[in-house]
């Protein structure tokens, strides 16, 4: 008899998201099992409890998942699962902090489509601000736009939270290798005057980019927001925004709203889910190739 | 619509082991239901909760694991949820936690099997010491070698009276006869196993208790088992697939085999599905814990 596929779905918070939950059994994982409250110092256990029950082939159809809220918790706990496998007994592992990682590689793969299609140009030296920044899908946004070439900068309320979350991002997510800015909150009137992109990030309900900034955003070319919300983040993006012409841009900017970037990040999860499902050899997801799978769907709409 | 099987999973620890999951997943079960963060006065109005539910044919679609580390805390829930059936509403229950009834078993099955066919011995014939004899597994170990006639000792490698007062509180809950020793190093280690027969090395993974110069010490050992699969290995020389294969370093023993980690979880794995298969196939309502583990690993091996 075949066995059946196994997700076993950790998380740092007091209960799974089921948000998770429903991706995973659509993706087709036949049970997801909940493990709450973990630890990072846990991780090697339940792994290393996780691997031993079954047979290299049926490890196959056995996979874990990383939920929680941190997203420096979620890799430092999917780097533990990884260093746990004892090969050949060894399972893939995919990291989706509060759906962060798939939110974020969304937004990116729908900015960067308008910036190919409207704009004939790319992610690559582009000024991008990424208000409201500091939050998780912000910091992860920030780390995949800066790892295809943009120059990044994220914008807090409090200039050194804002620049302890951009060193955060280059030297844990980046290895060093991508070089993010921080600014305050209240000098982002003098950076919108040069930014290509804007990502809004901040928290539900909150105005991040008023239509006066907009309006003298002379260089703008897309502006996203996660936000589905009223009053919406960026003035003139609403949540059905996909490619909309942004009203009083100056610079003919477009908009893409929450359920544009919803859409991406939904597939982006179900492929992953259905990645670990159909590798031959176990994978380790995370942002990364969350970004990767939502351009390569982004891709096929061209 | 066919009622599909159940298995509510009851453990006392933050959360159920992965282990656990995949094993009843692939007994069979169509369902699993997690219960964490259980208490032992909660065990009666779960098992009736789970009982009254289904009607006299559907409790035999249903059962109840119990999980968590501590041996004697899942001993009680097993007999708490024993207590708790009202005939007909009676479902099997088994009792697991760590897997440690299940290795356990296992591996002195193992042992036994190799003492017989390499030495011509019984258990009760022999001596036989628990390394890592506090823990879940080594205490299984340890009361199923004692109950078998083996004269077993715990080690524990920090404290005598440690292991004194397991030894103690578990003879008396179920009329074992285990003594107790330490060894914190090698000098210890190496006193202690001059006169086994046999070692049961239940110690942490990835720790080497006794190494090559201890081995040398032990002059009557006839088997070692070693249930430590992640590297370095409990006893060296082991190696994780060996059964009843010569033991390098014991070299002042004859014929002395060792059983490797995964010989055992072989076994371990066949005997946990069984179980659980047994849950779902059995007419009677089964309570088992490790004494009916290691009836069944006896046959198994």
């Amino acid at each position: 008899m075949e066995k059946q596929f196994i997700l076993h779905m950790l998380t740092t918070a007091k209960n799974l998201s089921p948000f998770d939950v429903n991706m995973a059994l659509d993706a087709g994982w036949v049970s997801a099992l909940a493990y709450t409250n973990v630890e990072p110092s846990e991780v090697q256990g339940l792994v290393q409890d996780a691997i031993f029950s079954r047979s290299a082939k049926n490890l196959r159809r056995t996979g874990i998942f990383i939920g929680g809220r941190d997203t420096k918790q979620a890799m430092d706990m999917l780097k533990i699962a990884k260093r746990s496998m004892i090969p050949p007994f060894e399972v893939s592992v995919f990291a989706d902090p509060s759906g962060a990682f798939t939110t974020a590689a969304g937004m990116v793969a729908a900015v960067e489509y308008e910036l190919v299609t409207k704009f004939n140009t790319t992610l690559v030296g582009k000024n991008i601000l990424a208000l409201g920044g500091t939050g998780p899908v912000g910091q992860v946004a920030a780390v995949i736009a800066a790892q295809a070439g943009a120059n990044v900068r994220i914008i807090g309320r409090q200039l050194d939270r804002a620049q302890n979350i951009a060193d955060l991002c280059n030297n844990e997510f980046g290895e060093g290798k991508i070089n993010i800015t921080a600014g305050a909150d209240a000098d982002k009137a003098e950076y919108i005057k040069t930014a290509d992109v804007v990502f809004a990030t901040g928290a539900a309900g909150i105005e991040l980019l008023s239509a006066v900034l907009i309006a003298s955003a002379s260089q703008l070319k897309v502006a996203a927001d996660v936000n589905a919300v009223p009053p919406a983040g960026i003035a003139g993006v609403d949540a059905f925004h996909n490619g909309t012409p942004i009203e009083g841009s100056n610079s003919g900017a477009v908009g893409i709203g929450a359920l544009a970037i919803g859409n991406v990040k939904y597939q982006a999860q179900s492929l992953l889910l259905k990645q670990m499902i159909n590798s031959d050899k176990p994978v380790y997801l995370h942002f990364e190739h969350a970004f990767s799978v939502a351009r390569d769907y982004i891709k096929a709409k061209y | 619509m066919k009622k599909r099987s159940i298995l509510h999973m009851l453990d006392p620890m933050p959360n159920n082991s992965p282990f656990d999951i995949n094993m009843a997943m692939d007994a069979g079960f169509d369902v699993l239901m997690p219960y964490s963060n259980v208490k032992l006065d909660s065990v009666y109005g779960l098992t009736q909760d789970a009982i009254f539910s289904r009607g006299p044919s559907g409790v035999k679609l249903t059962g109840i694991f119990i999980g968590g580390r501590d041996l004697a805390l899942a001993m009680d829930m097993l007999t708490t949820c024993q207590q708790a059936m009202v005939p007909p509403f009676e479902v099997s229950v088994f009792a697991d936690p760590s897997g440690a009834f299940t290795t356990a078993a296992a591996l002195v099955a193992c042992v036994e099997k190799e003492l017989k066919t390499k030495h011509g011995k019984e258990l009760k014939d022999c001596t036989a010491l628990v390394f890592g004899g506090t823990g879940p597994v080594g205490l299984a170990t340890g009361i199923i070698a004692s109950l078998a006639g083996a004269d077993t000792a715990l080690v524990d490698h920090l404290s005598i009276n440690t292991a004194q007062d397991v030894a103690n509180a578990y003879n008396r809950r179920f009329s074992s006869t285990l003594k107790a020793a330490v060894a914190s190093n090698d000098a210890e280690k190496a006193k202690v196993c001059a006169n086994a027969d046999i070692i049961f090395c239940a110690a942490k993974a990835g720790i080497q208790v006794l190494n090559a110069t201890v081995l040398k010490s032990a002059t009557q050992l006839k088997v070692a088992g070693d249930v430590n699969a992640v590297p370095p290995m409990g006893i060296e020389g082991i190696k994780r697939n060996d059964l009843g294969v010569p033991l390098i370093h014991a070299i002042n023993a004859t014929n002395a085999v060792g059983v490797g980690a995964l010989a055992v979880g072989n076994v371990k794995y066949q005997l946990q599905h069984e179980m659980l298969k047994l849950m779902l196939t059995t007419d009677k309502p089964l309570y088992l814990d490790f004494r009916q583990a290691f009836d069944k690993a006896r046959e198994l091996v």
